[in-house]
């Protein structure tokens, strides 16, 4: 391997020369430079956690290489709207039933075709308790998925859920519990890919080299650690559309060294460019990044389930206008966040610029005055728990900072050694203060950013950690979920959105942004969801 | 000779047993769920993480879960982690990678530190004496990841000799900055202890009556004084070897080399406890056989070093 480097010069040097030769022939979009690699880009991902299935991976490191490999129903487009993909037509009448056709022509890599059973079949074996896939409560809206998750012990008596059926190879029909009108964005996860027949015989094998439907096939193995080599697969039915010929997804445990890399061309694009290289990442790229609204949304939590010192709602909103959010975006983070004025992410449709009011805007005097009127805390101290192992320390700390200064009470920043341990105390009613946590979004809906974090039901299957109770707001979501339209489901959500605002059970201090740069090699590239748009990457 | 070597690996086994146990239940004694830690900070469906509980043995006392290891080991078979990834494999893809560095990180020390330090004994006081000492000085007192982000960032991003992260380029290109970034404190204690050594053991009688017999200055050198005073240094390299090998999380993490360090410290954090055991014991039984050697060696360097 000693002369690869210089090889591999050469192999380009070649392209380079072959490309200044050939420029008669070449249509309008490619410009056939292709840099010394013809085409192919890399891109860092962190390690996935598990191996490469679609319904065991719920992290964004593995997604992004599912979402490469598997093509879905619907997507996200570049505006982080829910579009048909794989899907002709997604119609229901009732949100209840769904009757979605397929677009006909795409196959796995191997041949086979996808039909309306390759579906069927990886969302049987994705909502069977037996397979313990990371993903399996994402099918809990499906009729039967009840069947196949009986409890631990148990034995699952079906292998199938009774509200999936094949009309026809290209006509899928989906039976839910009962109405919901966001399963459209919850098919563009990708937990939600077919599978073709082979992946049954063997999970554990064709986890290593998954045989998928999307643009891009496996290139060799998954090199744990070191890399993931994809590139085009020519039968893909949008092929046309995408100049990218190849991606190598390399593989660092240090945001750092990936960042490093790209300033020494090593890779092309660096989805997430670590703290320390945000004040200089613009002028370092020469502006060859992208500085967009993310998904997640940052809360601080109150322990409401047992600790009746933060009982009021007029306290905990008290503590939300002294929080000064535009100091920790624009200060703490560099840019890197932005002020929270809502409970859902911005990207999302239904997000309404301001939909928190005035609990999230910073007045000092006003919180104050709000504080001593709702009777103050215990002993006037207060604690913010946060994990040690995430960077949160910085804006934990002046939180506390502020909330001590304009209220005029004690506050200590506490330091647990990882999320978790936060939440065993919670659970064990145990840790009396607030805390700090995140929501990152499992599809593109507003619904995903209400019933997982704040409903009753996801105090015990979901991550409602405050255990926040509120009857008018599930019956909101329950009206929403059963609305005919999006606009209306859209209608009913924001009403209990705005319960949200009013009981301020978590208090929403930042908003996620992705910044990302890449490489001079690349004219242009779009994200949406933390998904890189493939057939919007265009090369220079 | 013979029987001492036989001796010493028997006493290795129970050292191993009563580690491998150690390391099992220290990792236990960590608070934490591993299942949780695969949901990150959503909690993971209790009905999934209770399967994957009862697939993984975690529901049973801890001795029988160090029982099921322990015989697995017996059988050849390392275990999984919890994700499904057959442990022996990522031994057998990370070992490698901590093996080429530790060893170029080895023969990095070795050669540079001894050769230093020979040259600062013989010129005692004269300008490369002091060039050694202020420079081992500069590097004991540079942490690590400062002298290796600061290389990687000079050689690697802005003049382009050497890659900047990653195994690509294969070995020796890839593991050559890495490789003296980590040696680089183990090096000038090297050359420290070479040169302390040195210039005692050229005061030494023996040499004396060496340099008057008019033995080439060559032989009294190299054999009559370096023999004698590498002892110490061959003690110390051979506790470093293992060190090198255990102790390469900062460099591997900041060249994202996918060794052992990283691994272990990934495992620890998801507290993947048979991964943790697994890599530690073979840690353990790195250290054990570079002991062993080192205690072999002393007989090499000092024939009146014997044993029975």
């Amino acid at each position: 391997m000693r002369g690869a480097k210089s090889a591999k010069w050469v192999a380009g040097a070649a392209v380079v020369a072959l490309a200044a030769t050939a420029c008669g022939g070449g249509d309008g979009d490619s410009k056939g430079k292709g840099g010394s690699s013809g085409g192919v880009i890399s891109m860092e991902i962190g390690e996935p956690q598990n191996l490469l299935v679609p319904s065991n991976t719920y992290e964004t490191e593995g997604g992004q290489v599912i979402h490469a490999l598997f093509t879905g129903l619907t997507k996200l487009n570049e505006k982080s709207e829910v579009v048909n993909d794989l899907a002709q037509a997604v119609e229901t009448k009732d949100s209840k039933v769904w009757t979605i056709k397929l677009k006909p022509g795409y196959t796995f890599h191997n041949g086979e075709a996808v039909t309306a059973k390759s579906f069927i079949d990886a969302w049987n074996y994705g909502a069977n308790q037996d397979n313990a896939q990371q993903t399996n409560p994402l099918f809990s809206h499906i009729q039967g998925y009840k069947d196949l998750n009986p409890g631990p012990k148990k034995k699952v008596a079906t292998k199938e859920m009774s509200g999936l059926k094949a009309v026809d190879d290209n006509t899928l029909q989906v039976t839910l519990d009962a109405p919901f009108s966001a399963f459209p964005a919850q098919l563009s996860f990708s937990a939600f890919s077919p599978l073709p027949k082979v992946f049954f015989n063997d999970p554990k094998g064709f986890g290593e080299a998954p045989i998928g439907n999307g643009p891009f096939k496996m290139s060799g193995k998954f090199q744990h650690d070191e890399k993931i080599s994809v590139v085009k697969y020519d039968k893909y039915p949008e092929a046309s559309k995408i100049e990218v010929k190849g991606v190598d997804f390399k593989i660092y445990s240090n945001l750092d060294t990936a960042y490093k890399d790209l300033l020494a061309n090593n890779i092309d694009f660096h989805i997430a460019i670590p703290d320390s290289a945000l004040a200089t990442y613009k002028k370092d790229l020469d502006n060859r990044v992208i500085d967009t609204a993310d998904s997640s949304v940052g809360f601080i939590g109150f322990p409401l389930k047992y600790n009746e010192a933060f009982k009021k709602p007029e306290l905990r909103k008290a503590l939300s206008m002294a929080i000064d959010r535009k100091t920790i975006a624009d200060k703490i983070f560099q840019g890197a966040r932005t002020p929270a004025d809502d409970f859902i992410s911005p990207i999302i449709q239904g997000y309404r610029k301001g939909a928190c009011g005035d609990a999230c805007n910073y007045d000092p005097a006003k919180a104050k005055a709000l504080f001593q009127q709702a009777g103050g805390l215990p002993n006037n101290t207060l604690e913010i728990g946060y994990n040690a192992d995430g960077g949160h320390k910085g804006w934990v700390e002046a939180v506390a900072n502020m909330l001590q200064q304009n209220l005029g009470i004690k506050v200590t920043a506490k330091p647990f050694e990882k999320f978790q341990a936060i939440l065993n105390d919670l659970d064990a009613k145990k840790y009396q203060g607030a805390f700090r946590m995140a929501w990152n979004m499992d599809y593109p809906d507003m619904e995903n950013y209400l019933r997982p974090i704040f409903s009753k039901d996801a105090i015990e299957n979901g991550s409602n950690y405050a255990g926040y109770v509120n009857e008018d707001f599930e019956k909101l979501l329950v009206e929403g979920d059963k609305a005919p339209s999006k606009d209306e489901a859209i209608k009913k959500y924001q009403a209990a959105d705005d319960i949200l605002a009013k009981d301020m059970p978590y208090i929403p201090v930042y908003f996620y942004k992705l910044n990302a740069g890449f490489s001079s090699k690349i004219k242009s590239i779009s994200v949406a969801g933390h998904n890189v748009l493939w057939d919007t990457v265009k090369l220079s | 000779m013979g029987r001492f070597v036989v001796r010493r690996i028997l006493q290795a086994i129970p050292v191993l047993i009563g580690v491998t146990f150690l390391i099992f239940y220290l990792v236990f004694a960590l608070k934490g769920d591993p299942i949780q830690a695969l949901a990150g900070e959503k909690r993971a469906d209790p009905n999934v993480a209770a399967m994957l509980r009862e697939q993984y043995h975690l529901n049973d006392p801890k001795i029988v879960q160090y029982w099921h290891y322990i015989t697995g080991v017996f059988t050849g078979d390392l275990g999984t982690t919890y994700t499904g990834r057959p442990i022996s494999e990522i031994v057998s893809e990370r070992f490698p990678v901590t093996l080429k560095l530790a060893l170029t990180a080895f023969g990095i020390e070795a050669v540079l530190g001894i050769t230093a330090g020979i040259f600062a004994a013989l010129k005692k006081g004269k300008f490369i004496d002091n060039l050694v000492l202020i420079s081992t000085l500069v590097l004991i007192s540079i942490p690590v990841f400062v002298l290796g982000s600061v290389l990687q960032l000079e050689l690697g991003v802005k003049v382009g000799i050497t890659p900047v992260a990653g195994i690509d380029d294969g070995w020796p290109n890839s593991y050559i900055l890495p490789a003296f970034v980590l040696a680089s404190t183990s090096m000038a204690y090297i050359a420290r202890l070479t040169r302390a050594s040195m210039m005692e053991s050229i005061r030494a009688d023996y040499v004396r009556t060496a340099i008057a017999k008019g033995l080439p200055r060559r032989r009294v050198i190299g054999i009559h004084t370096l023999r004698n005073s590498l002892i110490p240094v061959v003690t110390f390299l051979g506790m470093d070897l293992g060190a090198l090998m255990g102790g390469a999380i900062i460099t591997e993490r900041l060249f994202n080399l996918p060794g052992i360090g990283g691994q272990l410290a990934k495992s620890v954090y998801l507290r993947e406890r048979p991964v943790v055991v697994g890599l530690v014991t073979l840690l353990v039984l790195i250290y054990l056989v570079a002991n062993l050697v080192v205690d072999l060696l002393y007989a090499v360097l000092d024939p009146r070093i014997r044993y029975e």
